[in-house]
Protein backbone atom coordinates (compact mmCIF):
# COMPACT_ATOMS: atom_id res chain seq x y z
CA UNK A 1 0.00 0.00 0.00
CA UNK A 2 1.64 3.33 -1.19
CA UNK A 3 1.03 5.90 1.26
CA UNK A 4 1.67 9.91 2.03
CA UNK A 5 4.66 10.67 4.44
CA UNK A 6 2.58 12.17 7.45
CA UNK A 7 1.05 8.49 6.98
CA UNK A 8 4.10 6.70 6.81
CA UNK A 9 5.07 8.47 9.78
CA UNK A 10 1.73 7.71 11.84
CA UNK A 11 2.08 4.00 10.92
CA UNK A 12 5.96 3.71 11.89
CA UNK A 13 5.27 5.77 15.52
CA UNK A 14 2.13 3.20 16.09
CA UNK A 15 4.60 0.26 15.62
CA UNK A 16 7.15 0.96 17.54
CA UNK A 17 5.04 2.34 19.89
CA UNK A 18 3.72 -1.09 20.12
CA UNK A 19 7.11 -3.23 19.63
CA UNK A 20 9.00 -1.06 22.44
CA UNK A 21 6.10 -1.66 24.66
CA UNK A 22 5.62 -4.97 24.00
CA UNK A 23 9.69 -5.86 24.49
CA UNK A 24 9.84 -3.70 27.65
CA UNK A 25 6.90 -5.35 29.40
CA UNK A 26 8.32 -8.85 28.51
CA UNK A 27 11.33 -7.85 31.02
CA UNK A 28 9.13 -6.38 33.05
CA UNK A 29 7.02 -9.35 33.97
CA UNK A 30 10.23 -10.85 34.05
CA UNK A 31 11.70 -9.75 36.48
CA UNK A 32 8.68 -8.53 38.56
CA UNK A 33 8.86 -11.10 40.81
CA UNK A 34 12.11 -10.56 41.91
CA UNK A 35 11.46 -6.81 42.06
CA UNK A 36 8.58 -7.05 44.32
CA UNK A 37 10.55 -9.51 46.75
CA UNK A 38 13.28 -6.95 47.28
CA UNK A 39 11.22 -3.94 47.40
CA UNK A 40 9.67 -5.99 50.66
CA UNK A 41 12.46 -5.02 52.16
CA UNK A 42 12.71 -1.62 51.65
CA UNK A 43 10.68 1.29 53.23
CA UNK A 44 7.22 1.38 52.03
CA UNK A 45 7.05 4.35 50.38
CA UNK A 46 10.53 3.75 48.37
CA UNK A 47 8.56 -0.22 47.24
CA UNK A 48 5.68 1.56 46.08
CA UNK A 49 7.60 4.11 43.54
CA UNK A 50 9.87 1.58 42.64
CA UNK A 51 6.51 -0.66 41.94
CA UNK A 52 4.88 2.59 39.95
CA UNK A 53 8.19 2.85 38.00
CA UNK A 54 8.61 -0.47 37.20
CA UNK A 55 4.60 -0.50 36.18
CA UNK A 56 5.07 2.49 33.76
CA UNK A 57 8.04 1.65 32.37
CA UNK A 58 7.13 -0.06 29.20
CA UNK A 59 4.75 2.65 28.33
CA UNK A 60 7.43 5.40 29.29
CA UNK A 61 10.26 3.43 27.23
CA UNK A 62 7.71 3.50 24.05
CA UNK A 63 6.66 7.00 24.33
CA UNK A 64 10.40 8.21 24.80
CA UNK A 65 12.05 5.70 21.99
CA UNK A 66 9.17 7.28 19.60
CA UNK A 67 8.89 11.08 20.71
CA UNK A 68 12.37 11.11 20.93
CA UNK A 69 14.27 9.15 18.26
CA UNK A 70 11.84 7.70 15.54
CA UNK A 71 9.94 10.88 15.23
CA UNK A 72 13.30 13.20 14.88
CA UNK A 73 15.15 10.31 12.56
CA UNK A 74 11.95 10.28 10.72
CA UNK A 75 11.75 13.59 10.43
CA UNK A 76 15.29 15.01 9.50
CA UNK A 77 16.15 11.89 7.29
CA UNK A 78 13.48 10.55 5.57
CA UNK A 79 12.69 12.76 2.28
CA UNK A 80 9.74 14.55 1.57
CA UNK A 81 7.43 13.94 -1.01
CA UNK A 82 8.00 10.50 -2.41
CA UNK A 83 5.63 7.67 -1.89
CA UNK A 84 6.66 4.63 -0.24
CA UNK A 85 4.98 1.38 0.80
CA UNK A 86 4.19 -0.05 3.89
CA UNK A 87 4.62 -3.27 4.59
CA UNK A 88 1.49 -5.66 6.02
CA UNK A 89 3.75 -6.25 9.08
CA UNK A 90 4.39 -2.83 9.58
CA UNK A 91 0.68 -2.23 9.54
CA UNK A 92 -0.37 -5.14 11.76
CA UNK A 93 1.89 -3.86 14.14
CA UNK A 94 0.73 0.24 13.72
CA UNK A 95 -3.13 -1.64 14.30
CA UNK A 96 -1.73 -3.33 17.82
CA UNK A 97 -0.40 -0.09 18.69
CA UNK A 98 -3.48 2.05 18.14
CA UNK A 99 -5.31 -1.33 19.65
CA UNK A 100 -3.66 -1.60 22.94
CA UNK A 101 -3.38 2.34 23.21
CA UNK A 102 -6.87 3.40 22.30
CA UNK A 103 -8.01 0.14 24.56
CA UNK A 104 -6.48 2.14 27.20
CA UNK A 105 -7.50 5.76 26.42
CA UNK A 106 -11.16 4.11 26.37
CA UNK A 107 -11.30 2.57 29.58
CA UNK A 108 -9.64 5.47 31.02
CA UNK A 109 -12.51 7.19 29.72
CA UNK A 110 -15.00 4.81 31.35
CA UNK A 111 -13.58 4.67 35.06
CA UNK A 112 -13.22 8.66 35.17
CA UNK A 113 -16.86 8.79 34.22
CA UNK A 114 -17.74 6.10 36.63
CA UNK A 115 -15.76 8.02 39.22
CA UNK A 116 -17.30 11.36 38.52
CA UNK A 117 -20.51 9.72 38.55
CA UNK A 118 -20.10 8.60 42.25
CA UNK A 119 -18.52 11.84 43.16
CA UNK A 120 -21.54 13.58 42.12
CA UNK A 121 -23.95 11.46 43.67
CA UNK A 122 -21.71 12.06 47.09
CA UNK A 123 -21.52 16.16 46.46
CA UNK A 124 -25.77 15.68 45.78
CA UNK A 125 -25.82 14.62 49.96
CA UNK A 126 -22.99 16.03 51.46
CA UNK A 127 -22.39 18.57 54.33
CA UNK A 128 -18.67 20.19 54.53
CA UNK A 129 -17.12 20.19 57.74
CA UNK A 130 -13.70 21.12 59.20
CA UNK A 131 -12.16 17.72 61.51
CA UNK A 132 -9.19 17.51 62.82
CA UNK A 133 -7.49 20.16 60.68
CA UNK A 134 -9.16 18.20 57.71
CA UNK A 135 -11.79 19.66 55.67
CA UNK A 136 -14.04 16.92 54.80
CA UNK A 137 -17.60 15.67 52.74
CA UNK A 138 -19.89 14.02 55.35
CA UNK A 139 -22.21 12.00 53.80
CA UNK A 140 -25.56 10.77 55.42
CA UNK A 141 -26.12 6.86 54.40
CA UNK A 142 -24.48 4.52 52.40
CA UNK A 143 -27.19 3.54 49.98
CA UNK A 144 -27.87 -0.10 49.10
CA UNK A 145 -27.44 -1.98 52.06
CA UNK A 146 -23.36 -1.15 51.68
CA UNK A 147 -20.51 -0.42 54.75
CA UNK A 148 -20.06 3.27 55.21
CA UNK A 149 -17.65 5.23 53.78
CA UNK A 150 -13.97 6.78 54.42
CA UNK A 151 -12.57 7.72 50.97
CA UNK A 152 -10.25 10.14 49.20
CA UNK A 153 -11.40 10.75 45.75
CA UNK A 154 -10.54 12.95 43.14
CA UNK A 155 -7.29 13.73 41.19
CA UNK A 156 -6.08 17.22 41.47
CA UNK A 157 -8.02 18.13 44.07
CA UNK A 158 -8.75 15.64 46.29
CA UNK A 159 -11.73 15.15 48.58
CA UNK A 160 -12.04 13.16 51.73
CA UNK A 161 -15.39 11.76 51.90
CA UNK A 162 -16.78 9.92 54.96
CA UNK A 163 -19.82 8.88 56.33
CA UNK A 164 -21.56 10.29 59.27
CA UNK A 165 -21.82 6.95 60.93
CA UNK A 166 -17.90 6.64 60.83
CA UNK A 167 -17.77 10.08 62.53
CA UNK A 168 -20.25 9.32 65.23
CA UNK A 169 -18.97 6.11 65.62
CA UNK A 170 -14.67 6.69 66.22
CA UNK A 171 -13.16 7.91 68.88
CA UNK A 172 -11.45 11.28 68.18
CA UNK A 173 -7.72 9.27 68.14
CA UNK A 174 -8.90 7.01 66.03
CA UNK A 175 -10.71 9.37 63.67
CA UNK A 176 -7.76 11.56 63.44
CA UNK A 177 -5.64 8.64 62.36
CA UNK A 178 -8.06 7.35 59.84
CA UNK A 179 -7.66 11.17 58.54
CA UNK A 180 -4.43 11.68 58.66
CA UNK A 181 -4.44 7.69 56.52
CA UNK A 182 -6.62 9.94 53.76
CA UNK A 183 -4.23 12.86 53.85
CA UNK A 184 -1.15 10.99 53.41
CA UNK A 185 -2.62 9.44 49.87
CA UNK A 186 -3.93 13.01 48.98
CA UNK A 187 0.20 14.21 49.80
CA UNK A 188 1.05 11.33 47.51
CA UNK A 189 -0.82 11.92 44.85
CA UNK A 190 -1.72 8.36 44.74
CA UNK A 191 -5.21 9.14 43.03
CA UNK A 192 -3.07 10.96 40.19
CA UNK A 193 -0.59 7.82 40.15
CA UNK A 194 -3.74 5.08 39.51
CA UNK A 195 -4.51 7.37 36.61
CA UNK A 196 -1.41 7.22 34.80
CA UNK A 197 -1.35 3.32 35.79
CA UNK A 198 -4.70 3.22 33.66
CA UNK A 199 -3.57 5.69 30.74
CA UNK A 200 -0.41 2.72 30.42
CA UNK A 201 -1.49 -0.04 28.30
CA UNK A 202 -1.31 -3.39 30.04
CA UNK A 203 -3.58 -3.27 32.41
CA UNK A 204 -4.10 -7.16 33.60
CA UNK A 205 -0.28 -7.97 32.27
CA UNK A 206 1.15 -7.06 35.40
CA UNK A 207 -0.83 -8.47 38.42
CA UNK A 208 1.96 -8.63 40.52
CA UNK A 209 3.50 -5.43 40.27
CA UNK A 210 -0.18 -3.44 40.57
CA UNK A 211 -0.88 -5.21 43.74
CA UNK A 212 2.74 -5.10 45.57
CA UNK A 213 2.11 -1.20 44.27
CA UNK A 214 -1.16 -0.75 46.08
CA UNK A 215 0.09 -2.78 49.04
CA UNK A 216 2.99 -0.63 49.87
CA UNK A 217 0.90 2.28 49.01
CA UNK A 218 -1.27 1.64 51.85
CA UNK A 219 1.74 1.04 54.09
CA UNK A 220 3.14 4.21 53.06
CA UNK A 221 0.24 6.00 53.98
CA UNK A 222 -0.24 3.61 57.09
CA UNK A 223 3.52 4.83 57.83
CA UNK A 224 3.00 8.50 57.51
CA UNK A 225 -0.81 8.44 59.80
CA UNK A 226 1.49 6.60 62.38
CA UNK A 227 4.52 8.68 62.39
CA UNK A 228 5.11 11.23 65.51
CA UNK A 229 3.81 9.29 68.82
CA UNK A 230 3.53 6.14 70.00
CA UNK A 231 -0.10 6.17 70.58
CA UNK A 232 -0.60 6.88 66.65
CA UNK A 233 -0.30 3.93 65.48
CA UNK A 234 -2.05 1.91 67.66
CA UNK A 235 -5.25 4.35 67.40
CA UNK A 236 -4.81 4.02 63.84
CA UNK A 237 -5.13 -0.25 64.23
CA UNK A 238 -7.95 0.30 66.32
CA UNK A 239 -9.75 2.53 63.70
CA UNK A 240 -8.66 -0.39 60.61
CA UNK A 241 -10.24 -3.02 62.67
CA UNK A 242 -13.21 -0.78 63.60
CA UNK A 243 -14.00 0.74 59.76
CA UNK A 244 -13.28 -2.90 58.56
CA UNK A 245 -16.10 -4.39 61.16
CA UNK A 246 -18.81 -1.75 59.59
CA UNK A 247 -18.62 -3.31 56.17
CA UNK A 248 -17.31 -3.03 52.84
CA UNK A 249 -17.61 0.60 51.12
CA UNK A 250 -18.36 1.13 47.58
CA UNK A 251 -15.29 3.35 46.23
CA UNK A 252 -14.78 4.40 42.35
CA UNK A 253 -11.82 3.05 41.06
CA UNK A 254 -9.97 6.48 41.11
CA UNK A 255 -10.35 6.76 44.75
CA UNK A 256 -8.58 5.60 47.80
CA UNK A 257 -10.13 3.50 50.80
CA UNK A 258 -8.83 3.38 54.46
CA UNK A 259 -9.90 -0.63 54.15
CA UNK A 260 -10.02 -1.13 50.51
CA UNK A 261 -7.89 -4.26 50.62
CA UNK A 262 -9.80 -6.49 53.14
CA UNK A 263 -6.88 -10.02 52.54
CA UNK A 264 -4.09 -7.36 53.29
CA UNK A 265 -5.54 -5.68 56.47
CA UNK A 266 -4.61 -8.48 58.81
CA UNK A 267 -1.13 -7.75 57.49
CA UNK A 268 -1.31 -3.90 58.36
CA UNK A 269 -2.80 -4.14 61.67
CA UNK A 270 -0.10 -6.35 62.46
CA UNK A 271 2.49 -4.17 60.99
CA UNK A 272 1.21 -1.32 62.72
CA UNK A 273 1.49 -3.17 65.97
CA UNK A 274 4.89 -4.18 65.75
CA UNK A 275 7.78 -1.86 66.79
CA UNK A 276 8.50 0.16 63.73
CA UNK A 277 11.92 -0.73 62.08
CA UNK A 278 13.86 2.41 61.05
CA UNK A 279 16.60 0.82 59.66
CA UNK A 280 15.26 -0.18 56.74
CA UNK A 281 17.54 0.79 53.46
CA UNK A 282 16.54 3.44 51.35
CA UNK A 283 16.84 2.01 47.81
CA UNK A 284 20.11 4.68 47.58
CA UNK A 285 22.06 2.39 44.93
CA UNK A 286 19.13 1.40 42.75
CA UNK A 287 17.98 4.55 42.73
CA UNK A 288 21.55 5.76 41.67
CA UNK A 289 21.68 3.26 38.88
CA UNK A 290 18.37 3.62 37.38
CA UNK A 291 19.24 7.42 36.94
CA UNK A 292 22.86 6.69 35.06
CA UNK A 293 21.01 4.12 33.33
CA UNK A 294 18.40 6.57 31.90
CA UNK A 295 21.09 9.48 31.84
CA UNK A 296 23.13 7.03 29.24
CA UNK A 297 20.28 5.42 27.42
CA UNK A 298 19.25 9.62 27.02
CA UNK A 299 22.97 10.45 25.86
CA UNK A 300 23.09 7.44 23.81
CA UNK A 301 19.52 8.47 22.16
CA UNK A 302 20.11 12.13 21.37
CA UNK A 303 23.73 11.45 19.59
CA UNK A 304 23.19 12.14 15.56
CA UNK A 305 24.81 8.60 15.17
CA UNK A 306 21.41 7.37 16.86
CA UNK A 307 19.46 9.05 14.60
CA UNK A 308 21.03 7.25 11.27
CA UNK A 309 20.81 3.49 12.57
CA UNK A 310 17.17 4.45 13.99
CA UNK A 311 16.42 5.71 10.32
CA UNK A 312 17.62 2.60 9.05
CA UNK A 313 15.97 0.16 11.14
CA UNK A 314 12.71 2.23 10.59
CA UNK A 315 13.41 2.03 6.52
CA UNK A 316 13.11 -2.34 7.45
CA UNK A 317 10.46 -2.03 9.52
CA UNK A 318 8.56 0.14 6.93
CA UNK A 319 8.99 -2.80 4.38
CA UNK B 1 -11.88 -30.46 23.14
CA UNK B 2 -11.20 -33.56 25.23
CA UNK B 3 -7.28 -33.09 24.56
CA UNK B 4 -7.50 -29.90 26.22
CA UNK B 5 -9.63 -30.45 29.13
CA UNK B 6 -7.12 -31.05 32.09
CA UNK B 7 -7.45 -34.75 33.98
CA UNK B 8 -8.98 -34.30 37.24
CA UNK B 9 -6.36 -35.70 39.64
CA UNK B 10 -8.54 -36.72 42.68
CA UNK B 11 -7.56 -36.88 46.26
CA UNK B 12 -5.24 -38.37 47.66
CA UNK B 13 -4.60 -41.73 49.41
CA UNK B 14 -2.90 -42.16 53.07
CA UNK B 15 0.53 -42.99 51.47
CA UNK B 16 0.30 -41.18 48.62
CA UNK B 17 -0.30 -38.10 50.58
CA UNK B 18 2.88 -39.12 52.70
CA UNK B 19 5.02 -39.69 49.81
CA UNK B 20 3.79 -36.12 48.29
CA UNK B 21 4.90 -34.56 51.72
CA UNK B 22 8.49 -35.78 51.45
CA UNK B 23 8.99 -34.60 48.02
CA UNK B 24 7.28 -31.51 48.70
CA UNK B 25 9.91 -30.83 51.36
CA UNK B 26 13.06 -32.35 49.77
CA UNK B 27 12.22 -31.72 46.37
CA UNK B 28 13.28 -34.97 44.30
CA UNK B 29 14.09 -38.25 45.52
CA UNK B 30 14.67 -42.04 44.37
CA UNK B 31 12.42 -44.48 45.36
CA UNK B 32 15.03 -45.50 48.56
CA UNK B 33 15.13 -42.14 49.45
CA UNK B 34 11.31 -42.26 50.10
CA UNK B 35 11.14 -45.48 51.57
CA UNK B 36 13.54 -44.27 54.35
CA UNK B 37 12.01 -40.99 54.80
CA UNK B 38 8.47 -43.05 55.25
CA UNK B 39 7.14 -42.81 58.97
CA UNK B 40 6.54 -46.61 58.44
CA UNK B 41 8.91 -49.27 57.50
CA UNK B 42 7.10 -50.64 53.24
CA UNK B 43 8.16 -52.80 51.04
CA UNK B 44 10.59 -50.82 48.34
CA UNK B 45 7.92 -52.27 45.58
CA UNK B 46 5.14 -50.74 47.53
CA UNK B 47 7.04 -47.27 47.26
CA UNK B 48 7.74 -47.94 43.92
CA UNK B 49 3.89 -48.84 43.12
CA UNK B 50 2.95 -45.56 44.73
CA UNK B 51 5.28 -43.54 43.00
CA UNK B 52 4.69 -44.51 39.97
CA UNK B 53 1.09 -44.04 40.40
CA UNK B 54 1.52 -40.14 41.68
CA UNK B 55 3.13 -39.41 38.36
CA UNK B 56 1.11 -41.71 36.16
CA UNK B 57 -1.51 -38.88 38.24
CA UNK B 58 0.59 -36.02 36.82
CA UNK B 59 1.93 -35.28 40.09
CA UNK B 60 5.77 -35.94 40.02
CA UNK B 61 8.02 -35.26 37.03
CA UNK B 62 10.79 -38.32 36.75
CA UNK B 63 14.04 -38.65 35.13
CA UNK B 64 16.28 -41.26 34.92
CA UNK B 65 19.97 -41.25 36.78
CA UNK B 66 22.43 -44.04 37.00
CA UNK B 67 19.61 -46.88 36.18
CA UNK B 68 16.88 -45.42 39.02
CA UNK B 69 14.35 -42.53 38.31
CA UNK B 70 14.46 -39.71 40.67
CA UNK B 71 10.86 -38.66 40.98
CA UNK B 72 10.00 -34.69 41.43
CA UNK B 73 6.80 -32.98 42.49
CA UNK B 74 5.19 -31.19 39.23
CA UNK B 75 3.44 -28.74 41.57
CA UNK B 76 3.98 -27.12 44.00
CA UNK B 77 1.67 -27.78 47.34
CA UNK B 78 -0.17 -24.51 46.97
CA UNK B 79 -0.60 -24.85 43.68
CA UNK B 80 -1.81 -28.81 44.44
CA UNK B 81 -4.53 -27.30 47.08
CA UNK B 82 -5.44 -24.59 44.74
CA UNK B 83 -6.36 -26.85 42.30
CA UNK B 84 -8.09 -29.63 44.57
CA UNK B 85 -9.92 -26.48 45.82
CA UNK B 86 -11.06 -25.82 42.12
CA UNK B 87 -12.05 -29.37 41.36
CA UNK B 88 -13.84 -29.59 44.13
CA UNK B 89 -16.14 -26.38 43.61
CA UNK B 90 -16.57 -27.39 40.19
CA UNK B 91 -18.04 -29.92 40.90
CA UNK B 92 -20.35 -28.70 43.26
CA UNK B 93 -21.68 -26.17 41.22
CA UNK B 94 -21.88 -28.10 38.26
CA UNK B 95 -24.71 -30.19 40.68
CA UNK B 96 -28.32 -29.44 42.12
CA UNK B 97 -26.30 -28.41 45.10
CA UNK B 98 -24.67 -24.97 44.09
CA UNK B 99 -26.48 -22.37 46.00
CA UNK B 100 -25.94 -24.81 49.69
CA UNK B 101 -22.32 -24.63 48.64
CA UNK B 102 -22.25 -20.63 48.07
CA UNK B 103 -24.30 -20.07 51.41
CA UNK B 104 -22.11 -22.37 53.30
CA UNK B 105 -19.15 -20.53 51.14
CA UNK B 106 -20.74 -17.00 52.55
CA UNK B 107 -21.04 -17.99 56.15
CA UNK B 108 -17.69 -19.65 56.38
CA UNK B 109 -16.13 -16.32 55.00
CA UNK B 110 -18.05 -14.10 57.47
CA UNK B 111 -17.23 -16.54 60.13
CA UNK B 112 -14.02 -16.09 59.86
CA UNK B 113 -14.03 -12.33 59.14
CA UNK B 114 -15.52 -11.57 62.48
CA UNK B 115 -13.26 -14.03 64.23
CA UNK B 116 -10.09 -12.07 62.24
CA UNK B 117 -11.35 -9.20 63.45
CA UNK B 118 -11.65 -9.97 66.95
CA UNK B 119 -8.35 -11.35 66.53
CA UNK B 120 -7.13 -7.86 65.50
CA UNK B 121 -8.92 -6.13 68.16
CA UNK B 122 -7.65 -8.20 70.84
CA UNK B 123 -3.62 -7.35 69.68
CA UNK B 124 -4.71 -3.83 69.72
CA UNK B 125 -5.99 -3.61 73.38
CA UNK B 126 -3.12 -5.53 74.36
CA UNK B 127 -0.76 -3.45 72.71
CA UNK B 128 -2.47 -0.63 73.92
CA UNK B 129 -2.38 -2.53 77.93
CA UNK B 130 1.15 -2.35 76.91
CA UNK B 131 2.05 1.11 75.92
CA UNK B 132 0.09 2.40 79.04
CA UNK B 133 2.63 -0.14 81.03
CA UNK B 134 5.35 1.76 79.95
CA UNK B 135 4.57 5.18 80.62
Amino acid sequence: MTSSYALRLLCLSLAVLFLVHLSVALAVTMCAPAMVRRAERWRAAAAARMMLALRLLPAASALFVVLAICIPSYLRLEPEGMEEEIGIGCLALAAMGAAAWGFSLARTARVMLRSMRCVRAWRSRRSEAVIAGSRLWIIDGAGDGAGPTLAMAGIFRPKLIVSREIIESLPADQLAAALRHERAHANAWDNFKRLLMLIAPGAGLFPEVDRAWARFTEWAADDRASEGDANRPVSFAAALVSVARMGPAPVPPLATALTANAADLQVRVERLLRERDESRPAPAAWIAGCLLTAGALAMLAFQPATLSVAHAILERLVD
Amino acid sequence: MRFFKRRARGALGYLEKAVMEILWSGGNACVRDVAEKLERPLAYTTVMTTLDRLYKKGLLDRRKFERAFRYSPRLSRNQWERERAGELVSGFLAGQSSDVLISCLVEAVGDLDQALLDELERKVCEKRRELERRK
